[in-house]
């Protein structure tokens, strides 16, 4: 772990590190990496990976329309929306 | 008439036989947190809506089983019109559109939500330091932590204010601030609970359950909690029992694990003490002292810091500044939009996360960190399969100490991590796991841990209810043992 990884990982995180902040956190991420290196030392060459206690596929269910006209609600919570869409700054010039 | 300290059967009591009346109790709650808003336990009340429904049950009684009584939801968990902030800046004015699966099964069987409890910034802490609205303190002294994340719900039980709160519990969570604040809470099993609607940390991990006084309101309000939810795909659709139904049931000859691999050398002799202490007492209620071993145990600290981080960073992607939520002014481009409403709206301790996240998932370690973790998981998960074939329950404390100073942690993340040291393994394995309290070290209360097998609550509300019919540790208060 160091800066240019911690820049590498802020960026795909979509987060801006303060420059007075940098040393500190490429120090405590690089703690916690060495702390979960511990799982190397165990062997797990014949393990199937557990992604999710249930084990289960995830169920479906019937595809039917269960919320609908809720777009005035989900615009109204939006931080800038018109009647139709959610508002960003312009993509295209 | 107060229902300061009462617990749930004790105010159904009281409002059966008349003696107070819905809206006393609810206009008593808000005197309560009036009184003790020193401890920031509450983020948001909900109070013209809280006593208008009381008016209306004293209007019209209702034989629902959690009529009328008063509830302290988490604030990681949506409400209909009500602020939902999950202790994060990102959220400060985010009022959802709609209501968890929780909270309308727990306002369908009556109860009343006063008001948002303060939490951990979304979830992420053991202490209560990382929320935006500021530390919870905790009511038995106010240097001390509440635990975390649920710290703003165990402190609002501790103190009397509310018989019951909602929590949820990814790596202890609910148990951890429980042990801190001397009531009793239960992780249920992953799945029993649905998580529509609950703002997401770690979707492997998460689960809801309650936080009261004792192990017989956990089963009251864990009864009306699980349900089978079509809109959770990692729902549940097995038998619920009625939880209350095997809470007396003698425990001879059930069998406790006692994980004799537990490295207790970290651990004040006091806290042994107390520990060991409780063991002697389900000997004298009849169980039966088994050694077992989980001998991966040591690795869920580090398994969980792969596991949880990982789905942590893609889970909280959503906050982007777009649709919901805070919004970063005069950003220059779409760009700049979501990494300025992100590093502004997130605190320290989620941007930690967020990063190791993105790092055990990035080209080149995801083998390394994640896929790596996910086998630890499974060894950790096969370790306690093999430890139920022998055994009712397992024990173990369930924190390293009693609640510590607020800021005596210090700024190294790791050893706040390693306060769930004894809490993550449930997580990781998708059991259920509560905490009661078990005794008081200078008084500070602290707390036990049973863990039951796959959707076993039963047990463990039975173990649980058992030990407090025989010691009175749930009946201590800030204020002295109630009568």
């Amino acid at each position: 772990m160091d800066k240019k990884t911690v820049t590498t990982i802020s960026y795909l995180s979509r987060l801006k590190i303060d420059s007075e902040k940098e040393q500190k956190i490429v120090k405590d991420l690089d703690n916690i990496i060495k702390f979960v290196d511990q799982l190397n030392d165990v062997d797990t060459s014949s393990i199937e990976p557990l992604t999710n206690p249930l084990e289960k596929t995830a169920k479906t269910r019937k595809d039917e329309v269960t919320a609908k006209n809720l777009k005035k609600e989900l615009l109204e919570v939006a931080p800038s929306a018109n009647e139709d869409y959610f508002l960003v700054p312009r993509v295209v010039e | 008439m107060t229902v300061k300290y009462k617990t749930i059967k004790e105010i159904k009591q009281m409002i059966s036989q008349k003696e107070i009346s819905n809206k006393e109790i609810i206009e008593e709650v808000y005197k309560l947190i009036d009184e003790n808003s020193h401890l920031n336990a509450f983020v948001t009340l909900n109070k013209d809506r809280s006593i208008k429904k009381a008016e209306d049950l004293d209007n019209n009684p209702s034989d629902s089983s959690l009529a009328g009584i008063p509830i302290a939801q988490k604030d990681l968990f949506c409400t209909k019109g009500i602020r939902t902030t999950c202790g994060s800046k990102i959220l400060n004015n985010f009022i959802p559109p709609y209501s968890a699966t929780v909270i309308e099964n727990l306002e369908n069987a009556g109860c009343i939500s006063v008001g948002k409890t303060n939490m951990d910034e979304f979830a992420m802490g053991s202490s209560n330091e990382t929320s935006f609205f500021g530390n919870v303190h905790n009511p038995w002294g106010e240097k001390l932590v509440p635990g975390g994340s649920s710290g703003g719900s165990a402190s609002a039980v501790a103190a009397g204010i509310v018989p019951a709160a909602s929590g949820t519990d990814t790596g202890g969570s609910i148990r951890q601030p429980a042990s801190l604040c001397g009531i009793t809470g239960i992780k249920p099993t992953y799945g029993r609970v649905s998580r529509w609607g609950m703002i997401a940390f770690a979707s492997s991990l998460d689960q809801a359950g309650p936080m009261a006084r004792t192990a017989e309101d956990c089963a009251l309000l864990l009864n009306e909690m699980c349900s089978h939810d079509v809109k959770d795909t990692t729902s549940l659709d097995e038998n619920i029992p009625n939880f209350e139904d095997s809470i007396n049931e003698p425990l001879k000859g059930k069998k406790v694990g006692v994980v004799k691999d537990l490295d207790l050398s970290s651990l004040d002799n006091d806290v042994i003490g107390v520990y060991e202490n409780s063991l002697q007492e389900f000997v004298s209620l009849g169980a039966e002292l088994v050694d077992i071993s989980l001998p991966n145990l040591s690795l869920s600290v580090p398994t969980y810091y792969v596991v949880a981080p990982a789905e942590c960073s893609s889970n909280l992607s959503r906050f982007d500044g777009v649709k919901f939520g805070r919004r970063s002014e005069n950003p220059k481009d779409l760009e700049e939009l979501y990494i300025q409403t992100r590093s502004e709206g997130f605190g320290d301790e989620v941007k930690r996360r967020i990063l190791i996240g993105s790092y055990v998932l990035s080209a080149g370690y995801y083998d390394a960190y994640y896929k790596k973790a996910q086998q630890v998981r499974r060894l950790i998960k096969k370790d306690f399969d093999e430890a139920f074939s022998d055994v009712d329950v397992i024990m173990t404390p369930t924190t390293r100490g009693p609640a510590f100073e607020i800021g005596s942690k210090g700024n190294d993340p790791i050893q706040m991590y390693l306060e769930d040291l004894f809490t993550i393994s449930a997580n990781l394995a998708g059991l259920p796991a509560m905490s009661l309290p078990n005794g008081n070290i200078d008084n500070k209360p602290i707390g036990l841990q049973i863990i039951g097998n796959f959707l076993d609550e039963s047990t463990i509300l039975n173990f649980g209810h058992m030990y407090q019919t025989k010691t009175n540790w749930h009946m201590f208060t800030p204020e002295g043992v109630k009568q």
